[in-house]
C-alpha cells in the first residue's frame, strides 16, 4: 500500500459516521469500515472458541456510565472467588480505578485504558489473552467501557453480553438505547433500592426491554443492598 | 524488574555481540514483574493494556496502541499510528509513524526516522532514515 494509501486509512479509521466521508474516498471508507467489522467478528470468534477450549465461562458487562456495572462486579466477585478462578478485564478511558476496586474483592484484574475508543473491541481481548493461560481461569468478566452506544459494534466472543443500567438513568433510557438491549442476553435495573427516593417507573423499564427483545432477561438489583444479586448469579449460570 | 531490565540493555548494546537465548528467557522473565506506571508521559491519551511501565518524558503520538508488556525508556518518542506489545524500548528512541513491534528491543538511542513497519521477534538498532537502513537481528 502506498504511503497516501495508508494515510488515508488511517483517517479513514477516525472517520465515525461515513456522511463525513468526502466523495472522493466514500467507496474507500465505507469498504474499510466493512473489513475492520467483518475481522472484529472474526477475532470475536476465535476469542470464544479459545474460552471454551479451556471452561472458562465469559461475560461481556456493557452498560451507562455509573449504572453500577462495576459494584455489581464487585459483589458478585466476593461470592465467586471463594469457589471460582476470576479474572476482570476492566475498560476504561483512563485511570485504574475499577481494576483496583475490584481487586480488592480478591479477582485478578487487568485495566485497559481504551484513551479516546468509547468500546472495547475483541482485538483489545485477543491481545490480553494470547499472553494469559486461560487454564488459569473458571471465569472472565469484561467490563466494557460505560456507554450505551459505542459497544454495539463491537462483539468481544463472550458467552453472554449482560447490559446494566440503573433507575437513576430516567425511566426512558431503556428504550432510548435499544439497540444493546437487542445484543444482549440478560439486562439488568440496577440501583433499585432508591426506587422510592426518585419515584420511577421500573415496570416500564422492563417491558420496554422485553418490547426490544422478547428473549432477554430481565432483573432488577441493588448492588448496595444485595439485593436480587444471587438471583442474577443464577441467571448467569451459578 | 530493574535487574533483568539492565541485563536485557547490556546484552542488546553491542550489535555484532546480542546473544539471543539469553535475551528471551529474560523478557520472559521481565515481563512477569512488570507493573504499570503511566504517569508523567506526554501526549493524548492513548490506548494502554496493562502492564505497560513508561519511564519519564515518554512522548506518545495519536491513535496508538502500548501494551500489554511493554517499558519505555526515558525521553523516547513514539510517533502517530504505532502498535508496540510484549516489547522493551530503551531510553531516547525515535519510532516513526504507523510501526507495529511485537516482542521486539530497541536498543538505546535508536532513532527510526521513516514510516511504516512491522516487525516480531527481533533487536532493533541505530539511526535508519529508511527501511533499508534498519539494523536487526530476529530472534
Ligand atoms: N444506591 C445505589 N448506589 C449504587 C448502586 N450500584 C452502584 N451504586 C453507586 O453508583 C456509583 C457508580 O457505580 P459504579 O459501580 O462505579 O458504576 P459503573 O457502571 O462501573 O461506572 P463506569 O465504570 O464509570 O461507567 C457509585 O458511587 C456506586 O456506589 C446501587 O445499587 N444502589
Ligand atoms: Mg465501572
Amino acid at each position: 500500500m502506498s504511503e497516501k494509501n495508508q494515510k488515508t486509512v488511517s483517517r479513514i479509521k477516525e472517520v465515525e459516521s461515513t456522511n463525513l466521508a468526502p466523495d472522493n474516498i466514500r467507496n474507500e471508507v465505507i469498504e474499510t469500515k466493512k473489513a475492520v467489522e467483518k475481522d472484529n467478528d472474526l477475532l470475536a470468534e476465535r476469542i470464544h472458541q479459545n474460552f471454551k477450549e479451556h471452561n472458562v465461562k465469559s461475560f461481556d458487562i456493557v452498560g451507562a456510565i455509573g449504572a453500577g456495572k462495576t459494584a455489581l462486579l464487585e459483589t458478585i466477585s466476593q461470592r465467586l472467588t471463594t469457589k471460582y478462578r476470576v479474572l476482570v478485564i476492566c475498560g476504561d478511558i483512563t485511570t485504574r480505578v475499577d481494576a483496583d476496586r475490584i481487586e480488592k474483592h480478591n479477582a485478578e484484574t487487568i485495566q485497559i485504558n481504551t484513551g479516546r475508543e468509547c468500546a472495547l473491541n475483541a482485538y483489545h481481548i485477543h491481545q490480553i489473552i494470547k499472553n494469559k493461560d486461560l487454564n488459569k481461569y473458571d471465569i472472565v468478566f469484561i467490563e466494557n467501557v460505560g456507554n450505551l452506544i459505542c459497544p454495539s459494534d463491537f462483539i468481544l466472543g463472550t458467552d453472554q453480553r449482560i447490559i446494566i443500567v440503573s433507575i437513576t438513568e430516567g425511566e426512558w433510557v431503556v428504550e432510548k438505547h435499544p439497540m444493546l438491549f437487542k445484543m444482549s442476553d440478560i439486562a439488568v435495573i440496577n440501583k433499585i433500592d432508591l426506587k422510592e427516593r426518585l419515584g420511577t417507573n421500573v415496570d416500564k423499564m422492563i417491558s420496554d426491554a422485553k418490547k426490544i427483545n422478547p428473549n432477554i432477561k430481565v432483573i432488577t438489583t441493588s448492588a448496595k443492598t444485595g439485593e436480587n444479586v444471587e438471583k442474577l448469579m443464577s441467571l448467569m449460570g451459578f | 524488574m530493574k535487574e533483568e531490565l539492565s541485563k536485557i540493555e547490556e546484552l542488546s548494546k553491542e550489535y555484532e555481540n546480542i546473544d539471543i537465548s539469553d535475551i528471551k528467557m529474560l523478557m520472559q522473565k521481565f515481563f512477569t514483574k512488570l507493573r504499570n506506571r503511566l504517569e508523567n508521559y506526554v501526549g493524548d491519551y492513548p490506548t494502554f493494556i496493562e502492564p505497560v511501565y513508561l519511564e519519564d518524558n515518554v512522548k506518545i503520538g495519536d491513535d496508538v496502541l502500548i501494551g500489554p508488556n511493554v517499558y519505555i525508556g526515558a525521553n523516547s518518542e513514539i510517533q502517530d499510528y504505532v502498535e508496540i506489545s510484549n516489547t522493551i524500548i530503551f531510553e531516547n528512541v525515535k519510532v516513526g509513524q504507523n510501526f507495529k513491534l511485537e516482542n521486539c528491543i530497541v536498543a538505546k538511542n535508536s532513532s527510526f526516522n521513516f514510516n511504516n513497519l512491522n516487525m516480531k521477534n527481533s533487536v532493533l538498532f541505530g539511526v535508519a532514515e529508511s527501511k533499508d537502513e534498519l539494523k536487526t537481528k530476529d530472534f
